[in-house]
């Protein structure tokens, strides 16, 4: 058992708050945040438990961050810390970010707005692309095991392109493989971007 | 009833991807052509890249363009569910999450979606845009997100640029 009191709903809604609006960019700087306001600054949670649940939210299904939070939020203040951390987090941020749609939903159609669309566009999917790479990236770092990951990732993109399979079938068949042939290795990669 | 189904779309996406963006192969399959067209996705992609939060919060903007702010919190309640259920598979499984097997799903499932993000790359690449200068920017793009240098704004911000300047 902890010694520590957990603290008031206010103060873990105010950390959690900074955290989901002051990490531009996702993914590292959100993870850098939360373990820079909860262990080092509020000192909530230990170094060795922040370690721990970082590792089981990488096997959660979605966003990996909400897991953490979900996980930091229940060892911080039980079921009430995992409402306080994980809403705290997520509303301001996606309130933010549902107000940017809209207003950009209002200027969509000006020339000015179409114009940049049209280089925003490429970089959008440029980032995504990339972003699929580094999730595919320890590969490379696999030595002979490599070429079943490879050979997975390959299967997965050019069933998708080709439109032969249901993209849940992909899925499926990609969990169903892995459970297989790849029990053997380590679980994801800490090289996997967190978001 | 098209309500409840659209909930259902974001929860499943959020459900069975592991990563926050991993979501997308799933979520263009559901929603393209019926609620929304490339364009839309990609410009929910960019501005997850420009709003504060964890990457996956671009599902928020999609649920907005999809149905307006009731699809903006059907997208954000369905990727915040899914995550959680991490918490009582700690406390009911945790020997299945320690096994080897999971660890294999868990692992298979995250190539196969790395494999299907890329292809869904690759797609909305082309809707985007074929002019050599849009080829160049996604290609830097790829690189400078690979390397990580740049912040993912300021990519946002030089694609507006080139936009601008070589748009029109």
């Amino acid at each position: 058992m902890r010694a520590m009191t957990p603290p008031r709903s206010r103060a873990l809604t105010r950390a959690w708050f900074d955290i989901g609006t002051q990490s531009v960019g996702g993914g590292t700087s959100t993870l850098f945040m939360i373990r820079r306001v909860l262990v080092e600054q509020h000192k909530w949670i230990t170094e060795r438990e922040f370690t721990e649940a970082w590792a089981l939210s990488q096997l959660s299904p979605g966003i990996h961050l909400v897991a953490l939070a979900g996980l930091l939020g229940r060892r911080i203040a039980g079921l009430r810390g995992v409402v306080v951390s994980v809403g705290g987090m997520m509303l301001p941020a996606a309130a933010i970010t549902a107000v940017i749609t809209a207003l950009f939903g209002g200027i969509a159609q000006h020339p000015l707005t179409v114009a940049a669309l049209l280089g925003i566009g490429p970089v959008a999917a440029g980032m995504t692309i990339g972003l699929a790479l580094i999730l595919a990236r320890p590969v490379l770092q696999r030595g002979r095991y490599a070429i079943l990951d490879l050979a997975l990732i390959v299967a997965a993109f050019a069933v998708l392109l080709a439109g032969v399979a249901p993209t849940i079938g992909v899925i499926g068949a990609s969990a169903a493989f892995g459970a297989v042939f790849l029990g053997r290795e380590r679980p994801t990669s800490t090289d996997a971007p967190m978001s | 009833m098209e309500q409840v189904a659209l909930f259902l779309v974001f929860l499943k996406s959020s459900a069975l991807a592991v990563g926050g963006l991993a979501s997308l192969p799933l979520l263009r399959t559901d929603l393209v052509p019926a609620y929304t067209d490339d364009a839309g996705i990609l410009q929910a992609l960019a501005i997850g890249r420009l709003a504060p939060g964890p990457n996956g919060l671009y599902i928020v903007s999609l649920g907005y363009l999809a149905a307006g702010w009731a699809g903006a919190a059907y997208a954000l309640v369905g990727a915040s569910l899914a995550p959680l259920a991490i918490l009582p598979a700690t406390v009911l499984a945790r020997r299945w999450l320690l096994s080897s097997w999971f660890a294999g799903l868990v692992r298979g499932v995250a190539l196969g979606t790395a494999g299907l993000l890329l292809a869904t790359g690759v797609s909305i690449a082309q809707t985007a845009g074929t002019a050599p200068w849009q080829l160049i920017l996604a290609a830097l793009a790829i690189a400078l997100t690979v390397h990580g240098r740049l912040h993912p704004a300021l990519l946002v911000g030089l694609g507006t640029v080139a936009g601008l300047a070589l748009g029109r």
